[in-house]
């Protein structure tokens, strides 16, 4: 008993000691290191430290699930047009009310007559619900004026869609005003 | 329920914690178990153990950062979190090797109510500190020794998001929770949030009480929902730092190891949820058409789907076991909590009648913790079978975003009840609510650590 239980001690200790002067063990990885400039503070900082990660993303690593998938445009390469107008929805909802089908029918019209436009149609929420849920139904929002576009006929393939949920507010009084604005889609548009 | 000490003493050795070993002075050994006994349940008209700890002594060594007055008082307040004790307030200070004054302390903290005391001895040799901790009965009358306990760490400077006083004090206190409740304590924990506001949130990690806030993501986009793997050396989290809402992981304790990318799918990769095991991640992709459940496994990247309805399904939590997973979906109206299993089967509703997100399911596995929206937001707690739903909060400002604590009994979540966004933690069932953070920055999303390995 005494033996054991001074081998638990000593066990103990010894990953205690491990812990705390950061030895720790970690698996390979196959992510390259980012080309960006880290602002890491301390290269030398002892475990547990948390370490701020990197800007830029990783190459993929081995877990990364990405499969085979056209390449997305990146969003900052878009712009705003003031001819194409936002729409907005009611709370907790992402069908497109009749006064706004009359926006987008306005916006195809545009996009039809300005076919070397690609678009990029964010999704957004009020602040009212939680943040993930709201990244979901950003999502519909943003899907629900994609399906519109193009039941008026434009390309699926010239549209992309964000979700932003609920971090891109453009109100933030906490006010029903406020909340109805950020309830939107608004469109973006880049040359092909 | 009562209990001898020596009992409970004898089941936390069985127990074999990581941490090491109580090991009873011989002359409590040679006693048969006695008649001290403790009743902790903790929580409101939970009764609590009054305990005593006076600043340590320095037997050996040079103490130059403080750590005899530092570390009783970082293990005291993790005692007060337990929920299972109340520190009894005193300044008397021990005199190393003077039992006479050490029998006058104890007979004043009796005097004002305290039921244990826990006295360190603290011995400096080169980069390392020992502790040995030692436990007496302050309700007897000659103040019998209970147990007597070693710690150790390397001595290192402090540095921001690391502090050896504070491990050493949180492993102390956390071993006492366990002598005296049969668990151990979550003070040996982290916890990782979101701070900022709308447009610029990023990542940061602290300890569980709030001290040594660090960052662990710098990428001035947005960053959402941190979620600690099971063996709490990484962290999954949703970012737009390549434009999209991608999924992510980094390593916080690994300085050089960049983030991982989990998955990059068109549309959103978001929501995740770690399998018990750590093998894989429950996760909301839209790619096929609307948000949906999907399990990824980590090592290979192969992806299973999980729901196939056109609403919208997301925010997906396992259950301890493996075997089920609560999710989010707005399938019947308004957005609810259901239970599926976990290969997508027999999807049941479980809660009914409101605007239900944030599903959060107990390591105890009896509970699951979801969010309310009732004007503001209010946390509930439900079986998962649908029965007792209950307010775990209600009447202060907006409150959402549970994170279980390993034991089961602590919740911490996001609260704007002193005016702005900040952590808190209570108890399960409601009570002894505790402000974590209380930066300039909002702090959301937080994410209770498992035990640290």
């Amino acid at each position: 008993m005494l033996t054991r239980a001074a081998q638990v001690s000593m066990m103990s200790l010894l990953l205690a000691g491990l812990m705390i002067t950061g030895c720790a063990k970690r698996p390979a990885t196959t992510a390259a290191q980012t080309a960006a400039p880290a602002p890491t503070p301390s290269s030398a900082a002892p475990a547990p430290t948390p370490s701020p990660s990197s800007g830029a993303a990783a190459a993929p690593g081995g877990a990364a699930a990405t499969s085979a998938q056209t390449p997305r445009p990146s969003p900052r390469e878009f712009m705003a047009v003031a001819a194409l107008k936002e729409v907005y929805f009611d709370f907790d909802k992402y069908d497109i009310r009749p006064a706004d089908a009359k926006t987008l029918d306005a916006n195809a019209t545009w996009l039809k007559s300005n076919a070397d436009n690609l678009v990029l149609i964010e999704g957004h929420c009020d602040e009212r619900g939680t943040n993930e849920y709201n990244l979901a139904l950003g999502e519909r929002r943003a899907k629900a004026t994609m399906n519109y576009l193009v039941s008026q006929g434009i390309q699926a393939n010239r549209i992309t869609i964000i979700s932003y949920g609920e971090e891109r507010p453009v109100c933030n009084e906490k006010t029903e005003a406020c909340w109805a604005k950020n309830r939107r889609a608004n469109f973006l548009v880049k040359p092909r | 329920m009562r209990r001898t000490v020596i009992a409970v003493l004898f089941a936390g050795l069985a127990v074999a914690s990581t941490l090491g070993f109580w090991a009873p002075p011989p002359a409590v050994r040679a006693q048969a178990p006695a008649d001290v006994y403790i009743n902790v349940t903790g929580g409101p008209g939970g009764k609590k153990l009054n305990i005593a700890i006076p600043e340590f002594s320095v037997v050996a060594g040079a103490d130059s950062q403080g750590a005899a007055k530092q570390i009783p008082t970082v293990a005291g307040n993790d005692l007060t979190l337990s929920g299972a004790f109340s520190v009894v307030a005193g300044s008397d200070r021990v005199p190393a090797n003077n039992p006479d004054a050490l029998r006058q302390v104890w007979t004043n903290f009796a005097a004002a109510g305290a039921h244990v005391g826990a006295y360190g001895l603290l011995t400096f040799r080169a980069d390392r500190a020992e502790a040995e901790v030692r436990l007496y009965d302050l309700t007897t009358p000659d103040f019998r020794s209970i147990a007597s306990r070693k710690f150790e760490a390397a001595v290192q400077s402090p540095a921001p998001g690391f502090d050896w006083r504070r491990r050493l004090a949180h492993k102390i206190a956390d071993d006492i929770v366990l002598q005296f409740t049969g668990e151990a304590g979550v003070a040996d924990t982290k916890l990782s949030f979101v701070v900022g506001p709308s447009g610029a949130k990023e990542i940061v990690v602290a300890d569980y009480d709030g001290f040594g806030t660090s960052p662990v993501t710098r990428n001035g986009s947005i960053n959402l929902s941190p979620v600690w793997s099971p063996d709490a050396r990484s962290i999954a989290f949703t970012s737009f730092m390549n434009g999209y809402p991608d999924l992510f992981r980094l390593f916080p304790f690994e300085p050089r190891r960049p983030v991982q990318t989990l998955a990059s799918f068109h549309g959103i990769n978001s929501s995740p949820s770690w399998s018990p095991d750590g093998r894989m991640l429950a996760l909301t992709l839209s790619k096929d058409g609307n948000p949906e459940i999907y399990v990824l496994t980590v090592q290979t990247g192969a992806l299973q789907r999980l729901t196939r309805h056109a609403s919208i399904d997301t925010e997906p939590t396992w259950s301890p076991t493996g075997q089920q997973i609560a999710f989010v979906s707005d399938r019947a109206g308004a957005p609810k909590i259901f239970v599926m299993d976990r290969d997508g089967s027999n999807v049941r509703q479980v809660t009914t009648g409101g605007f239900h997100t944030q599903p959060r399911w107990s390591p105890k596995a009896d509970t699951i913790v979801y969010t309310q929206r009732e004007g503001t937001h209010n946390l509930y707690a439900i079986t998962p079978g649908g029965t007792n739903a209950r307010p775990l909060t209600s009447g202060q400002g907006d409150n959402q975003g549970a994170t279980w604590a390993p034991d089961g009994r602590h919740i911490a979540f996001q609260s704007n009840r002193s005016g702005r966004w900040q952590v808190y933690m209570m108890l399960l069932d409601g009570g002894d609510t505790t402000q974590v953070t209380s930066g300039a920055a909002e702090a959301t999303s937080p994410s209770w650590s498992p035990r640290l390995p």
